[in-house]
């Protein structure tokens, strides 16, 4: 079938049909590498020291009270039985959820051709890889014992036991490290022909020896194209999978046990999307922030972050779903302790975090409906850090609210963080921004590749660039 | 040697420019074509004649290797290895191992795809490649697109002068010639020597510094204050109390699970106590066994105090199976079982108060097996 025959030309098409600018004003491929790749061999401004200081200051806080954690023992956190899961596990669900936003916009958007992904790819990919780094602290620290937290991979060992395949906490050790290791593995396939950029044009001695190694000879041959666009496309397909895998596994660890609250099979769905909704809350914080300081404006458009808005509000409404979903769910069941639990939620000990979770995660980003509000930077920072605050307080009324009343009364305890939970709190956020500034230096925060593939004119055979 | 054309090449502006003279190049000389650009660009590998990348079938049996590895794996070590029964699931729950197969299925295709397209297929990292040292390089990694004629794997001897021309031709703005390298291959045998011997170095000095770490970091401190536990082991001191022992006496009274104290004196008093096993297979066998182990060293095998200790022993054991010892009652029996008689020695700290009334029962089969009757004989067996 031709489909050429029957497309209309675009000049045709009234306005609002028409496809919009992705890019604004006119860009080049020579352009672009001097635009994006040229901040890495400058001198950061005054603005990024003073940005690094303060997330370094907070990652070391958070570094110490983790090392006083480990030297003392976890009773030092206000985690206790019956809430034995706190802060620990409610951080790693939270920052594996940011992770979330960067897989989705390089794969699943990359398999829908989406082609306003390629500006924020790259970062919203190293967003991933620092989420998962930071997530992947918390189980450690929450096994009390992180030096011996090998002893969760199958290994033959002179105790002659392996690990519980039917555990879904085993499950999660693979889900998570596959996660880590096949998004890092994409994101560095992505940047080699960036690295390849960069070591052909920058002067320094040792920065040119740095991307060197890191481009590992890439010369750009068509032969090696070949094989190249196949792999990434495939690994874009299989992490597609991965990603919608991961969150899923991550809610099995809930879904999966007994607790009234826990025990049911929307969790796979409703934590995916919930993933994706803070992972791109962070994602357009970022951008806005990168748009301003790093000259990029006419690379990411207020047109990315409308559309990044309109994928906001749709997990919003989806946000909104599952949580009448677990109402009804609670009502449906004629389960006593679902319902106590349920009414726990909203009228609870632990009711004002309900209500915050609802009110940041469904009510907030309804602003978004209006097209005014989703090309503002105020309208958007705050949605954004809504949808954050939000999804925080969502894990914490799943585990806390759920837990702290179980099916015993006598059981029942109130759950308070002590000061050590909120500063590991703080210090993974200053860890994780910390490493998203020192990447902001270092490597390309665009896909300048992926860029130029897709400029106008940049296809001979697909009609002069009908991508743009 | 070094005076070899390694390959010839045009430096394009645009990507249409090139397309458009890859066939033009194609028609005039015979060599073996490549393009470099900094984007992928699609179609060009049918305008080049390559073929069509293998990835995707290697993908595809990595990927069945990491599913089929990955399960067979689970259940052996689930059901075969190490089979514990967790959450009342059968051994071979294979439902529960579908998430790590599909885990480790993503990683065994993903990796895959990723490196073997790197290690496998591209042969990098390639360091020494002319390619890299060519002026043309950085505006090719930036936004100009070269084709070349290349000398190839085979070596073929490139005419520069025809290729040139054939480029010019073409449309190329300049025009680059690269010497074939002294040594060409991805990796030089010196390299590779260096390599391994280096590698092979890394490899010693880690393997043995984590054999250690593993070894001493889990029993540095902190790593053991969970050892370090403040409790009172049995039997030590402890000034706390006033007699200085830690281990504290019972209240008065009590007694151990299981060890009823035995408060019978004489065996008169003993005759009034009933046995209070039935006599059921399973019991009869466990007298068997106590008296065998036990008693049977002297008062024989059959009870009837023949046995091969007799004359190194010294005293005559009793014959259990003769008529006085037939009429004891089973209390009585058993109180010679717990106090001894004679030179016979206690055995209430070798058998139980089970094990003891079952002897009881085992001595009163041997009595009325050793004293048979004519009417014992069945009817049918011909006297």
């Amino acid at each position: 079938m031709n489909l050429e025959a029957v497309s209309v030309p675009e000049e045709a098409l009234p306005a609002v049909l028409r496809t919009p600018p992705v890019l604004e004003g006119p860009v080049s491929p020579g352009s672009l590498d001097d635009q994006v790749l040229a901040p890495v061999e400058r001198k950061p401004p005054a603005a990024w020291f003073i940005a690094i200081t303060c997330t370094s200051i907070l990652m070391l806080l958070g570094l110490a009270l983790m090392g006083y954690t480990v030297a003392t023992g976890i009773g030092v956190w206000g985690n206790n039985i019956p809430v034995a899961w706190a802060f620990d596990i409610i951080n790693f669900v939270f920052w594996i959820g940011i992770g979330h936003a960067g897989t989705l916009i390089s794969a699943i958007l990359l398999l829908f051709r989406a082609r306003w992904r390629n500006s924020i790819s790259r970062f919203a990919e190293a967003m991933t890889i620092f989420a998962v780094i930071v997530a992947g602290i918390f189980p450690a620290l929450h096994v009390g014992r992180p030096w011996l937290a090998f002893w969760l991979f199958p290994y033959p060992n002179q105790r002659a036991i392996w690990p519980n395949f039917r555990s879904p906490l085993m499950w999660d050790v693979f889900a998570v490290s596959t996660y880590f290791s096949v998004s890092l593995l994409f994101w560095y396939l992505g940047l080699m022909p960036d690295f390849a950029s960069l070591r052909d044009r920058t002067k320094g001695r040792i920065r040119k020896f740095f991307y060197a190694v890191l481009a590992a000879g890439w010369r750009g041959s068509a032969s090696h194209w070949r094989h190249f666009e196949k792999a990434y496309l495939i690994i874009a397909g299989i992490a597609t999978g991965l990603v919608l895998s991961v969150h899923s596994v991550v809610s099995f660890d809930f879904a999966v046990a007994l607790v009234p609250g826990w025990h049911m099979t929307i969790f796979p769905p409703y934590f995916v999307t919930g993933a994706i909704f803070a992972g791109f809350a962070m994602v357009v914080m970022a951008m806005v922030v990168v748009r301003e300081t790093m000259n990029l404006k006419n690379l990411i458009t207020m047109y990315h972050l409308d559309v990044m808005n309109k994928i906001i509000l749709t997990c919003s409404c989806l946000m909104a779903y599952a949580y009448m979903m677990e109402g009804w769910t609670a009502w449906y069941s004629m389960n006593e302790y679902i319902h106590h639990t349920f009414w726990e939620y909203i009228a609870g000990t632990y009711g004002w975090a309900g209500w915050l979770t609802i009110t940041c995660n469904t009510i907030i980003p309804q602003l978004f409906w209006v097209r005014r509000f989703r090309r503002s930077y105020p309208a958007m920072l705050v949605v954004a850090a809504a949808v954050t605050v939000g999804m925080w307080f969502e894990r914490f009324v799943i585990i806390v609210s759920s837990l702290h009343q179980d099916f015993m009364p006598s059981a029942w305890q109130v759950y308070k963080p002590t000061l050590v939970d909120l500063g590991i709190l703080l210090g993974s956020f200053g860890l994780f921004f910390t490493l998203v500034l020192l990447f902001a230096r270092v490597l390309p925060v665009i896909a300048t590749t992926e860029m130029k593939a897709v400029l106008p004119g940049g296809q001979p055979r697909h009609g002069g660039g009908s991508h743009e | 040697m070094s005076n070899r054309t390694f390959s010839v090449l045009g430096l394009f502006d645009s990507s249409k420019e090139l397309m458009d003279a890859i066939p033009v190049v194609k028609a005039k000389v015979s060599g073996h074509l490549d393009a470099y650009t900094p984007y992928p660009i699609h179609g060009i590998e049918q305008a080049l004649g390559l073929k069509r990348s293998p990835v995707g079938g290697m993908v595809f049996i990595m990927g069945l290797i990491g599913a089929i590895s990955a399960m067979a794996f689970e259940l052996w070590t689930q059901g075969v290895d190490y089979p514990v029964i967790t959450a009342g699931k059968p051994l071979f729950s294979w439902e529960a191992f579908v998430p790590i197969m599909f885990e480790v299925t993503v990683l065994f295709a993903c990796f895959t795809s990723g490196l073997g397209m790197l290690f496998l297929l591209n042969r990098l990292p390639f360091f020494r490649h002319p390619m890299l040292r060519s002026k043309s390089m950085p505006h090719v990694t930036r936004d100009k697109f070269a084709l070349a004629v290349e000398a190839g794997p085979e070596g073929q001897v490139l005419d520069v002068e025809r290729i040139t021309a054939a480029l010019r031709e073409a449309g190329a703005r300049t025009i680059e010639i690269l010497d074939q390298p002294a040594a060409l291959g991805p990796i030089s045998p010196r390299f590779l020597l260096r390599t391994t011997v280096g590698i092979g170095v890394v490899c010693l000095v880690t393997g043995y510094l984590t054999y250690w770490s593993m070894k001493l970091f889990p029993v540095t401190i902190p790593m053991v204050h969970m050892l370090d536990q403040p409790r009172l082991d049995p039997q030590r001191q402890y000034s706390y109390f006033k007699d200085d022992f830690g281990m504290r006496m019972p209240v008065a009274g009590t007694v151990a699970r299981g060890h009823m104290p035995y408060t019978i004196k004489t065996e008169d008093e003993a005759s009034v106590l009933a046995n209070p096993l039935p006599r059921t297979e399973s019991v009869l066998k466990q007298g068997r066994q106590g008296f065998t182990t036990y008693c049977s060293a002297c008062h024989g095998i059959l009870g009837n105090g023949v046995s091969t200790l007799t004359d190194a022993y010294g005293a005559k054991p009793a014959n259990l199976v003769a008529d006085n010892v037939r009429e004891y009652p089973d209390g009585r029996i058993y109180h010679v079982i717990v106090m001894g008689k004679n030179a016979m020695l206690s055995y209430a700290a070798e058998l139980t108060e089970d094990e003891r009334w079952a002897v009881v029962h085992h001595v009163r089969v041997l009595q009325r097996a050793m004293n048979a009757r004519d009417t014992d004989i069945p009817k049918e067996i011909p006297r």
